[in-house]
């Protein structure tokens, strides 16, 4: 069985948890990287992730292309794509591919069902690791959720998963039967991990990080309607001007916050979770309806980063995610039972969450 | 005056200077020669003691006059009682009037029948409406007293009888309102002989705003009197009296004195056995109503105070005074603080944050005892009497914040119990010292549904929580019970607070608005100004000017001019 292995890479939160995974689990092995252009921005890291020299090779891969061409729910679609997987794949990848004895991905996309179905034969484990909530709580494999899952060779992944890889495995919730295994946590304070995410992410330390930041998550990119806006309206209201201020998602389309007034311009093109593990957030509170960034800094470092979370999703009217909905609030209900008392707060109700922002913010004195 | 006269006739005066008069005078009118009339002036501060003395001047052989302080109906009837001399007495309330005959047709008929009392009718005149009514005191000629108490009317009234005096003895009118109601019912179940004219020979006027027509907490004596009523009455008819007292209280807990309700259910389980097992009631179902009310939760007459470091204030003592005479008043202080205080309590009264000690201590010991938690700042009205018909109330402040100014339940009620549960967790409101009324709200909306919306709402079936208007602030609707007044504000002037006053004056505008779109959908406008009598309306007259106008604009002489016009109105230029 071949010893080395393959990254495949979405995002750049994917990308840190790779570079993590590489120099723990696989420290001895080698590795190569799918690199793909699903987040714009990633294929230009491509340089910097060579020059760090922790991939044997970095491959570029037309993610988003692939995307497009080959919807998971569309059964001519996947009969087109699948039919022609070598094809489709030589076009989407910058490189040859290698023969691997391990494949870490991170999303069922039409990219990981290809590379299941080239390495279908061939004794090669998939790993899944995580990508935030949505990996412990959503069956990506169900038959009912999508096309995919039931067409006979881009369902073929089911079989290939070993195990999924989680920074809290204890909280998985998915009931796919797929083995969670733990990962490693990040460790905050290890000088040399920082060292190669700092020079692969150009990190600056955050400039004028406000008291509070609400960490914006993509409903509008996703068309879920909601009430964030209005909830960040009422976040800034308590909190009151100059101490607030929104992060933007990435994949929503316009900076809305910004064009509303309600946030100054957010800079920082690093994983936010660099930002924990420098400690840019400590002491500060971090809003958000439910977004993955906010958990992280207690689910994924190592000692757990300082800074407060306020949760929002009981508040939020719109559906997170709209199959595995209520599987999410009980995966964020419990998180935040065995966070309680630890700066993890999840308000019933607006009044509470304006309570608690004054509150947090030393408006009502001395706090205990 | 040498002579003992027949019948002594009492009346009670108090500020009656426009009536007094007429009623004396129907007195004096009186074809019974030997009567004399005994006038009680309890304490009036207008004409009434001058009109009295005039009286007693020009007619000392007849009219006895007595000036004493004001002590109220009751007792003044009394020191006329003590006054009197005749074989009978008989009352008239002074803004009354009787009917020339009335004492010697009742006396006649007490002395043919050996008579302990007798009845007449009583005519009813609605001053207001300009009618009246006969109120038919028994359908037969002779009374049989088991009958006439389930069957006949005006058995409360002092005014329509003529009573041997002799009855009077030991017995005496209570310091009471509604004192006929506690003592002549019971003394008609205790009276074997009782004779009846069938002439209404009582004239009751009755007007708005006298004490039978308007409500006053005083008035909860009513429920008092009924209790003396059934205490009182004999044994032998006493499934009768119960049964007439059930009617009464039919009346006044579902029509009349509906803000005493919730004391009227108290008394109907006081007295569960004689009303449940009554077999009259049990063929009545419109009387029997009031059996539905045996179990129907009922919040105690307790109005709870905390007031810790600061005095009660002298405007919440007299406003409970005035519409809770008979409520139990509880103040809780720094002085009597339980011994085991949630730390947060604790903390707060270290640094001395007494607002939140006292909401604790309210809320505690509504929780134990059931009752009103009433703040300092806050003034009762009347109706929040009827608030405490229910498990549990509390009430907006606005259109989003509730109010813990004031709020009720029954003792030992979950919702209050929970809430006391959260001042021993570890939580923001304990972190914060926040006021009650935030864990409220938040207990509310979490817990029990609650719309943060300013509306009535109940929830559960039995947590009852109210507008605005009803326990926060007085909007001159009608509708408050309860209002929180932080400052003293000048007569004729309301607190309120600016965010209500903002929703309330859009909700009117949407009234409004709302109203004139379905006056223009239904192609309404204006009702149209009713002509007079031999007049154009306004339409056609505006009909007739456009007509004219449009004539002369036509004609040719006002044509040819026009050149004319032109000119001349340049040369004024």
């Amino acid at each position: 069985m071949a010893h080395n292995a393959l990254f495949l890479v979405n995002s750049v939160y994917q990308l840190l948890t790779a570079v993590h995974l590489k120099r723990t689990l696989l420290r001895d092995r080698e590795a190569d990287l799918l690199l793909t252009d699903v987040t714009p921005a990633l294929p230009r890291l491509r340089g910097r992730l060579e020059e760090t020299g922790l991939f044997a090779r970095v491959i570029l891969a037309k993610g988003a292309e692939l995307q497009g061409r080959c919807h998971l729910n569309r059964p001519a679609e996947l009969d087109a794509c699948f039919q022609n997987q070598e094809a489709l794949l030589r076009g989407a990848l910058s490189g040859e591919l290698g023969e691997y004895g391990e494949i870490y991905f991170a999303n069922f996309d039409v990219l990981a069902r290809l590379l299941a179905c080239r390495y279908d034969h061939l004794p090669c484990r998939f790993y899944w690791y995580e990508d935030g909530f949505s990996s412990y709580v959503i069956d990506y494999l169900r038959p009912d959720r999508a096309a995919a899952n039931r067409h006979p060779l881009a369902g073929k992944i089911a079989h290939k998963v070993e195990a999924a890889l989680l920074y809290q495995p204890q909280l998985a919730l998915r009931g796919d039967g797929i083995p969670n295994l733990a990962l490693p946590k990040l460790p905050r304070g290890d000088g040399a991990l920082l060292e190669v995410l700092d020079f692969l992410f150009d990190y600056r330390p955050l400039r004028d990080p406000a008291d509070v930041l609400f960490l914006e998550q993509s409903f509008r990119a996703e068309n879920i309607p909601g009430n964030d806006l209005e909830l960040m309206e009422r976040c800034r209201a308590a909190v009151g001007p100059g101490r607030f201020l929104v992060k933007p998602h990435p994949r929503n389309p316009q900076n809305i916050a910004l064009e509303r007034g309600l946030s100054r311009p957010w800079h920082g093109d690093a994983p936010w979770e660099l930002y924990l593990l420098h400690g840019d957030l400590e002491g500060k509170t971090v809003v958000t309806v439910c977004s993955n960034g906010a958990l992280a800094g207690r689910l994924a470092l190592a000692p757990p980063s300082g800074e407060r979370v306020v949760l929002l999703y009981r508040l939020f009217t719109g559906k997170v995610l709209w199959k595995e909905n209520d599987v999410l609030r009980r995966y964020l209900d419990r998180f935040c039972r065995e966070q309680e008392g630890g700066g993890v707060f999840a308000p019933g109700t607006v009044y509470q969450l304006e309570h608690l922002l004054r509150y947090l913010g030393g408006g009502y004195g001395e706090k205990t | 005056m040498e002579k003992r006269p027949e019948v002594s006739v009492i009346v009670p005066v108090y500020q009656v200077e426009s009536y007094l008069e007429r009623a004396v005078e129907s007195l004096l009118a009186q074809t019974l020669e030997e009567l004399e009339i005994i006038l009680v002036d309890d304490g009036s501060t207008d004409q009434s003691p001058q009109i009295c003395d005039e009286y007693a001047r020009r007619f000392p052989e007849k009219v006895r006059v007595l000036h004493q302080e004001n002590q109220g109906l009751g007792l003044a009837r009394n020191a006329g009682l003590d006054l009197a001399r005749g074989e009978y007495v008989a009352f008239v309330d002074s803004d009354d009037t009787v009917e020339p005959d009335m004492y010697r047709a009742m006396a006649e008929k007490a002395r043919a029948g050996d008579y302990d009392m007798v009845f007449c009718d009583v005519r009813i005149l609605y001053v207001d409406e300009g009618r009246e009514s006969i109120s038919q005191t028994y359908p037969e000629e002779s009374i049989d007293l088991g009958d006439y108490l389930v069957r006949g009317n005006n058995i409360t009234y002092s005014v329509n009888k003529l009573y041997r005096r002799s009855l009077w003895e030991g017995l005496r009118y209570e310091k009471m309102l509604f004192e006929d109601i506690a003592l002549i019912p019971a003394l008609v179940t205790r009276t074997a002989r009782v004779g009846y004219v069938r002439e209404p020979f009582y004239n009751y006027y009755r007007r708005s705003g006298t004490l039978s027509t308007s409500q006053v907490g005083a008035m909860g004596d009513v429920v008092t009197a009924f209790r003396l009523f059934l205490t009182r009455c004999g044994e032998r008819y006493r499934e009768e009296a119960v049964y007439c007292a059930a009617k009464q209280l039919c009346w006044n807990m579902t029509q009349s004195r509906t803000v005493f309700l919730p004391d009227f259910i108290g008394l109907l389980r006081d007295f569960r056995k004689d009303f449940a097992l009554n077999p009259y009631l049990a063929k009545d179902p419109q009387a029997g109503k009031i059996l539905d009310y045996l179990d129907r939760p009922v919040i105690p007459r307790r109005l709870v105070c905390a007031h810790c470091g600061r005095p009660l204030p002298e405007e919440w003592q007299q406003a409970v005074e005035r519409d809770f005479p008979q409520g139990e008043v509880v103040e809780l202080t720094e002085a009597n603080l339980p011994e085991d205080l949630p730390p947060a309590v604790a903390r707060a009264i270290k640094v001395g944050r007494w607002d939140f000690v006292e909401e604790y201590l309210a809320l505690g010991e509504v929780y134990e005892k059931g009752g009103i938690a009433l703040a300092p700042e806050c003034r009762t009205q009347l109706g929040l009497n009827r608030l405490r018909l229910g498990q549990v109330f509390f009430g907006f402040e606005d259109g989003e914040a509730l109010t813990a100014g004031c709020f009720g339940a029954v003792a030992g009620h979950y919702v209050l119990e929970a809430l006391l549960d959260t001042y021993r967790e570890e939580n923001l409101y304990n972190a914060a010292l926040l006021p009650l009324k935030e864990r409220l709200r938040d207990f509310l909306l979490l817990r029990m549904g609650l719309q943060a919306n300013g509306k009535k709402q109940l929830l559960r079936g039995e947590v009852q929580v109210y507008p605005p208007d009803v326990l926060a602030f007085d909007m001159r609707n009608g509708e408050n019970c309860c209002k929180y007044q932080p400052c003293p504000a000048p007569e004729g002037f309301e607190v309120v607070r600016a965010s209500l006053l903002e929703r309330w004056s859009k909700e009117r505008m949407e009234n409004w608005n709302l109203y004139k779109r379905e006056r223009d959908r239904k192609g309404g406008g204006a009702p149209p100004a009713a002509a007079p009598a031999e007049a154009v309306t306004r339409g056609q007259l505006e009909e007739e000017l456009r007509r004219l106008a449009e004539t002369y604009e036509s004609s040719t002489s006002w044509k040819v001019t026009r050149p004319l016009r032109a000119v001349a109105k340049l040369w004024k230029r």
